[in-house]
């Protein structure tokens, strides 16, 4: 067993994260690795839908939770509490999703511009707030919108597509972003508000098509 | 003239433009946000560029979850059973 010095052991107990996970992972790292399904059963359905927002694919998401847990496995012991134990989890999900993607034949990164979305004419129209967005949100709520949203989500380029869903999906915040991706909070909110003007962009077609 | 054919890309809209997922996200000093609804009072523009990156972002946020495939569930907990 490792051995800490005692201003070691200071500045772990001052930089440790205790969230709902830590007793757990506690009891696990003790020896208890009955618990281990506990950790399953907490984490399986957001990392497989993280997973399917990323790929798009049943196959390649159940292959990330899979992949995720097996590492997760294997680290366990290691974690340090350094960070939440669900940051970690999905920073070893977010690392597989990027192995597993330039493994595949999907598109190419490309970075957006803010230009791209700045409204061409604004004199067109512009300020009539369209009827997706003035009505109450239940009442535009739909199974087909949900599908053109997520073939939106797919569209974008990965590096704008991981800000977007762990921020506005998996509810992290600008700093847990930047911490799982490796990334400055500004980088984060610049990638941000790129890809949710590409979505909206994508939405505002989506409608006038209609 | 009608204030959408008033509107112009000015300075003060475009520094809106950058800042809006900023401002949504609460994310902006006071002085900022305070300059950004002034303007935005003035600009109907800016203020339904405003509101539809808002919906946008309810919309993400209201996207429901997938149930996990039994089949996954089941591989799962054999690949602990198999691990332990």
């Amino acid at each position: 067993m490792m051995m800490r010095t005692k201003a070691e052991s200071s500045k772990f107990k001052k930089n440790r994260k205790i969230d709902q996970d830590t007793a757990l992972i506690e009891a696990i790292n003790n020896g208890d690795h009955e618990l281990f399904t506990e950790i399953v059963k907490r984490y399986e359905r957001p990392l497989y839908n993280f997973g399917l927002k990323m790929c798009g694919e049943q196959r390649d998401a159940e292959d990330i939770v899979q992949e995720t847990f097996l590492n997760v496995f294997r680290y366990l012991k290691d974690f340090r509490f350094e960070t939440k134990f669900k940051n970690w989890l999905y920073r070893i999900a977010t690392s597989i999703c990027i192995k597993k993607r330039r493994k595949s034949k999907f598109a190419p990164d490309h970075e957006l511009s803010l230009e791209e979305f700045i409204p061409k004419d604004p004199a067109a129209g512009t300020d009539r707030l369209p009827k997706w967005a003035a009505l109450p949100l239940d009442t535009v709520l739909s199974e087909e919108l949900y599908n053109k949203l997520q073939e939106a989500i797919l569209e974008l380029p990965e590096n704008y597509r991981l800000v977007l869903v762990l921020r506005d999906m998996e509810g992290f915040s600008t700093a847990e972003t930047a911490q799982i991706l490796n990334l400055t909070p500004a980088n984060v909110k610049v990638r941000l508000h790129r890809a949710r003007l590409f979505l909206r962009d994508k939405l505002k077609g989506y409608y006038h098509e209609q | 003239m009608s204030s959408e054919s008033a509107h112009q890309h000015n300075a003060a809209c475009l520094e809106l433009f950058a800042k809006l997922s900023e401002y949504l996200d609460r994310e902006l000093e006071p002085d900022t946000c305070e300059k950004i609804e002034q303007h935005l009072k003035d600009c109907p523009p800016c203020r339904s560029c405003l509101q539809t990156l808002k919906r946008t972002v309810e919309f993400c946020k209201s996207m429901k979850n997938k149930p996990v495939p039994s089949e996954l569930s089941s591989r799962l907990r054999s690949m602990l059973e198999q691990l332990r």
